[in-house]
């Protein structure tokens, strides 16, 4: 009987921990380890190149241009995001009559995927018949190239993941705010606190550990960004949308050079354990 | 500036004097008005382009430019768009897409289930490393991010354009173990004992004690999978590019360069993508919202 207890909890993983090792782990060593092979152009077989993938990225403008991209883009979406995920949740955390109907509709952008968002707001954008230059025509405002100019592309591909971003984040900060006492306020208002000093002294330290956790899963998100670039502007123009998950697939898929591509994905999962990393150091000094 | 502020100072304190109402209309009147706005951000999109998809195509830009609100009404309704899109033979990508995230369902919530109960039942030898490393840290590594090296596995095992392909590498999934093991956890230790004392199998403690009082994560586990198999894209466009097996999200998107100029069937398949999950989160948006912000809480 105390055997047969010791062995069940094992066979109760074993599916799942059997998946995990083979399509999620696996997959991440053999990014690195693909990354120091080559396809060899004489004889078409997978030759050990050691850090020759390495070389050709790291001299190569283009993949130094996606990750500038890459991180400008970030600098500017992730703030964005969590700063009207923060006001949204803060609306939405009203006792107002109504207040879940705008909840309900506020979730509709979270339910809809990246594909369908892109592909409608490719269509709004539409520097010649789309929704938003049609008002801006209304308001006397000239025709603007959102797609389509190398001042505007990336504003554009920033508006299209907030449409989604922002109300996804917003329920993180919103159960953060569900979680905060009512008595807590109460008292910071009996003591005279106005509702700014109440903001930025009681609730922004509460919600603390969620900003913290959704600045990150936020930052890692973005930082994956692919789908609406391949429906919008394909990285172009002049590669000033070229987003760093998009180049690794055009390396990988539309060129062919899964090499370079593996390599390319080892520094952007070194990347990411930075993120998480910090994550981690930052939630840990705070228990 | 300053005095501007002064006076809203002054008018909010000579309203809390006159007694609450006053203040308390003029800040909602500023929330709802802020609401509001954000809504129209939200709903305009989705009305134009669910307006559009029953227009005939040349039509569709119509009232956008100049905007007009008859562009988020379908005023020239016609049921073409939708018509020649199912002969074209979106319906299959559509029943593909079912079969897949309900497969998803069924079987990843069985695999996630038994480990999520072991995880949060049992004391066993080497639990909390496994949990650590294994479960943690596919967790921590997004899945587009090891997807072309996955690829080039699945490949290797001859599964490229095969429902095995599609379906298995996604069945494992740690965030749907963390909310099971959550659960499981809670559950009160005698309603287990007593099944343990009439000799049932640890399995049958499962199946006929634990999952009929598991509701809550069983709804938020399901719909998590579904909805994040039916918005999948990436790992579908890799692995299974032949027509036959195209899910929802692969056909329009390659739709977009492929028929990029018939909008209205374009925007009807992306409507289609986008109905099914709305209208399962709509109305178990509790279990929704707890499931996909839980883990992020913890």
């Amino acid at each position: 009987m105390r055997v047969r207890q010791q062995i069940i909890p094992y066979l109760f993983l074993l599916p799942a921990l059997i998946l995990l090792i083979v399509f999620n782990l696996l997959p991440t060593i053999a990014t690195v380890v693909e990354s120091t092979f080559v396809i060899s152009l004489r004889s078409g077989e997978r030759v050990f190149a050691g850090f020759a993938n390495y070389n050709r990225i790291f001299n190569d403008p283009v993949f130094w241009k996606s990750l500038q991209v890459t991180v400008v883009f970030s600098l500017i979406v992730n703030p964005l995001q969590i700063a009207l995920a923060l006001g949204l949740s803060m609306l939405i955390n009203q006792k107002l009559p109504g207040i879940g109907i705008f909840r309900s509709i506020y979730l509709l952008p979270v339910a809809v995927s990246l594909n369908v968002t892109a592909i409608v707001w490719r269509l709004m954008l539409d520097q010649n018949t789309g929704m938003i230059n049609g008002i801006l025509f209304n308001l006397g405002i000239e025709r603007q190239p959102f797609l389509h100019s190398v001042d505007l592309a990336l504003w554009s591909i920033i508006m299209i993941a907030s449409w989604i971003g922002v109300p996804l984040w917003s329920l993180f900060i919103l159960a953060g705010l569900q979680n905060i006492p009512p008595p807590v306020l109460e008292a910071a208002k009996i003591d005279g606190a106005n509702a700014w000093q109440s903001f930025t002294r009681i609730t922004l330290p509460l919600l603390r550990r969620v900003l913290a956790f959704v600045l990150v899963a936020d930052t890692v998100a973005n930082f994956l960004l692919f789908a609406p670039i391949l429906l919008t502007t394909q990285g172009g123009p002049q590669l000033s949308t070229n987003l760093i998950l998009y180049e690794t697939y055009r390396r990988g898929f539309v060129y062919g050079d899964l090499g370079a591509s593996a390599a390319m994905l080892s520094v952007m999962l070194v990347i990411v354990f930075i993120i998480v990393g910090l994550e981690l150091y930052v939630l840990r000094g705070q228990d | 500036m300053s005095d501007a502020i002064n006076s809203t100072t002054a008018r909010a304190s000579s309203a809390k004097r006159h007694g609450k109402p006053l203040r308390a209309t003029f800040t909602s009147g500023i929330v709802y008005t802020l609401l509001i706005i954000g809504v129209l951000i939200v709903v305009i999109p989705l009305m134009w382009a669910m307006a559009a998809s029953f227009t005939p195509n040349h039509k569709v830009f119509e009232y956008a430019y100049p905007f007009t609100w008859r562009a988020l009404l379908p005023v020239d309704f016609t049921m073409e768009a939708y018509d020649n899109l199912f002969a074209r033979g979106f319906g299959r990508a559509i029943a593909n897409t079912f079969f897949l995230a309900i497969a998803t369902v069924i079987i990843g919530g069985a695999v996630n289930a038994l480990a999520g109960f072991a995880f949060g039942r049992f004391e066993f030898r080497g639990k909390n490393v496994l949990f650590l490393t294994i479960i943690m840290l596919s967790f921590l590594v997004p899945v587009d991010l090891t997807a072309i090296p996955r690829y080039i596995l699945v490949n290797s095992f001859g599964w490229i354009n095969t429902w095995q392909g599609l379906l298995i590498p996604g069945l494992a999934n740690s965030l749907v173990i963390f909310l099971f093991r959550q659960f499981f956890a809670d559950i009160p230790q005698e309603l287990i004992d007593a099944a343990r004392v009439d000799g049932a199998t640890w399995l049958r403690v499962l199946i006929s004690i634990i999952l009929p009082i598991s509701k809550p994560v069983l709804v938020a586990a399901g719909l998590l999978m579904f909805i994040s198999q039916w918005n999948s894209f990436f790992w579908p466009l890799l692995v299974a590019p032949r027509q036959e097996l195209r899910v929802v999200q692969v056909e329009i998107s390659l739709a977009v360069g492929q028929y990029g100029t018939i909008w209205n069937e374009l925007l009807a398949g992306s409507m289609i993508a986008a109905v099914v999950p709305i209208l399962l989160v709509i109305p178990f948006q509790r279990y929704y919202v707890e499931a996909i912000t839980g883990t992020g809480l913890e």
